[in-house]
């Protein structure tokens, strides 16, 4: 045991000091790719300049930085990974693994994630919790609205990006994949305006990376059913998988066998949570 | 010639991309409260699957082979019949579901849509022989930009969906119609193009290689 421990701490240490250089060039290469330079250009303009704009309800505005920081911040993330194949015979001789150099890949999403807290704070601002934006959510649950379409995302975006990088060959995929996920929100947000109290709907409509959760109506503002705070476990638990299925390419041995193992489990979560997400909260649409 | 040409087109992706399309523009066509949403990203994806046409992995040895530029982007434009073809499979679904769009306006988006594709295709091919994933993606951030920004969809529509401000459709497509023939005959004729375009044009490059004259 002693022994193992020994042995087990400088193999740590040593993974760490090739990770964490390998992270720090992969965040610069990511910071200054123009298409997330463009998406962060964006989510500031449109912040700004609907700041003075009068809002019915928080959807109107917070899914520009899904969009731009998660929708775009995919197809960077995805184009970094690419950039990596024509030198993967020589990059692939070298000692670092290719799961350890995904690992440093998926650290990029950090810089979309605070991106998305810093939109976040900035959203809390011109539109305080106590806004009747939001319909008739509670405090909390307002926060996990915000949350899960705002941080959420601009997290789940860039992890998602890499999987796909490490996994499809075709360099058209990230759009591809960018307009097939906004064309299935739009779908299913559609089809919740004309059954708001549908179960399978419901499903439906949280079955995805980002959902709506209010509609102004004349009446006032509706709060669709479904639980915020479920659906950011969903939503992470999707990061998860995003997360593993990218480190499962080019894992051997041991490691592929706990990839698997951990997969198994964070697809298992991620039905419980959708189904949680689905069942819990308003158990039909309340308007406020 | 023509077969070898079309043959070692980049069907894969172009069919592939105007599947993925065809498949929402149905789910709007199925659903038609969802029509004005989705045929508009139908339409984006056909134009995504036009920049693919002319990617040419072969392009060093390609470009220099006695077959003219204007001959091969020629026979690799029968590929723009794929995209095409789907967009009008779309749009016939969503006539027979009787769907009520202002079609002729609908068909000039669609070959609009599809020649931006292509156009933009074939002015970046004069620099890489690849174009598809790059144009492709440009496209794409172009074409969404009403659907994204809020702003840009009050100055202009690229769908001619009923009850939208700004600028009309058709006097949009029709605008990008022909600025993208100019680009195409440009582009195709071999002419340089600006300075900021390119540091070396494989145009250019080409005069450098001693070129076989067909008999």
């Amino acid at each position: 045991m002693t022994a193992t421990l020994e042995v087990g701490r400088p193999e740590a240490v040593a993974r760490r000091a090739t990770l964490v250089p390998l992270a720090a060039r992969e965040l610069r290469r990511f910071v200054l790719n123009p298409v997330f330079l463009f998406a962060v250009v964006m989510t500031m303009w449109v912040a700004w300049s609907r700041a003075g704009a009068a809002v019915t309800e928080i959807d109107e505005v917070n899914g520009y930085p899904a969009v731009f920081l998660g929708g775009f911040g995919m197809m960077a993330a995805y184009w970094l990974t690419r950039s990596m194949r024509a030198s993967e015979p020589v990059a692939g001789v070298t000692p670092v693994t290719r799961p350890a150099r995904t690992a440093a890949l998926c650290w990029v999403a950090i810089v979309p994630f605070l991106c998305g807290i810093l939109a976040l704070l900035g959203f809390l601002r011109t539109y305080p919790l106590g806004d009747a934006a939001y319909g008739p959510f509670s405090p909390s649950a307002r926060i996990a609205v915000l949350v899960g379409q705002i941080v959420v995302p601009s997290l789940g975006g860039p992890l998602l990006g890499v999987a796909l990088g490490r996994w499809v060959r075709f360099p058209g995929a990230a759009f591809v994949l960018f307009l097939v996920i906004f064309g299935w929100v739009e779908l299913v947000t559609i089809l919740t305006i004309s059954r708001p109290d549908s179960a399978p709907i419901a499903v439906l409509r949280l079955f995805s990376p980002f959902a709506f959760f209010t509609l102004h109506a004349d009446a006032g503002v509706t709060a669709w059913r479904g639980s915020p705070w479920f659906f950011i476990g969903w939503q992470l638990a999707l990061c998860a998988i995003a997360v593993l299925v990218a480190l499962l390419r080019g894992a051997e041995g041991r490691v592929r066998a706990r990839i698997i193992r951990a997969l198994t489990v964070a697809g298992a979560a991620a039905v419980i949570l959708l189904v949680l997400a689905a069942a819990g909260g308003f158990t039909h649409a309340v308007t406020a | 010639m023509i077969r070898p040409v079309l043959r070692a087109g980049a069907w894969p992706a172009v069919v592939g991309v105007s599947g993925v399309a065809v498949v929402v523009g149905g789910c709007g066509a199925a659903f038609p409260a969802a029509a004005t949403v989705l045929l508009p990203i139908c339409f984006v994806l056909l134009a995504a699957a036009a920049a693919f046409t002319l990617d040419e992995p072969a392009s060093l040895v390609v470009d220099v082979t006695p077959t003219g530029p204007v001959r091969r982007t020629g026979i690799r434009a029968v590929a723009l019949m794929a995209p095409l073809t789907a967009g009008a499979v779309v749009m016939l679904a969503a006539a027979v579901r009787g769907l009520a769009l202002p079609w002729g306006a609908a068909g000039l988006a669609l070959a609009g849509n599809v020649l931006l594709g292509f156009a933009a295709a074939c002015v970046v091919r004069t620099r890489t022989g690849e174009p598809g994933a790059v144009v492709g993606t440009a496209v794409v951030l172009v074409l969404m930009a009403p659907a994204l920004v809020p702003h840009v969809a009050r100055w202009v529509r690229t769908f001619p969906a009923p009850g939208a401000g700004g600028l009309s459709s058709d006097t949009v497509w029709w605008t990008v119609l022909a600025v993208c023939a100019v680009a195409v005959a440009v582009s195709v004729g071999g002419r340089n193009l600006s300075p900021w375009m390119s540091t070396v044009p494989i145009s250019r490059r080409r005069r450098s290689y001693p070129t076989v004259q067909p008999p």
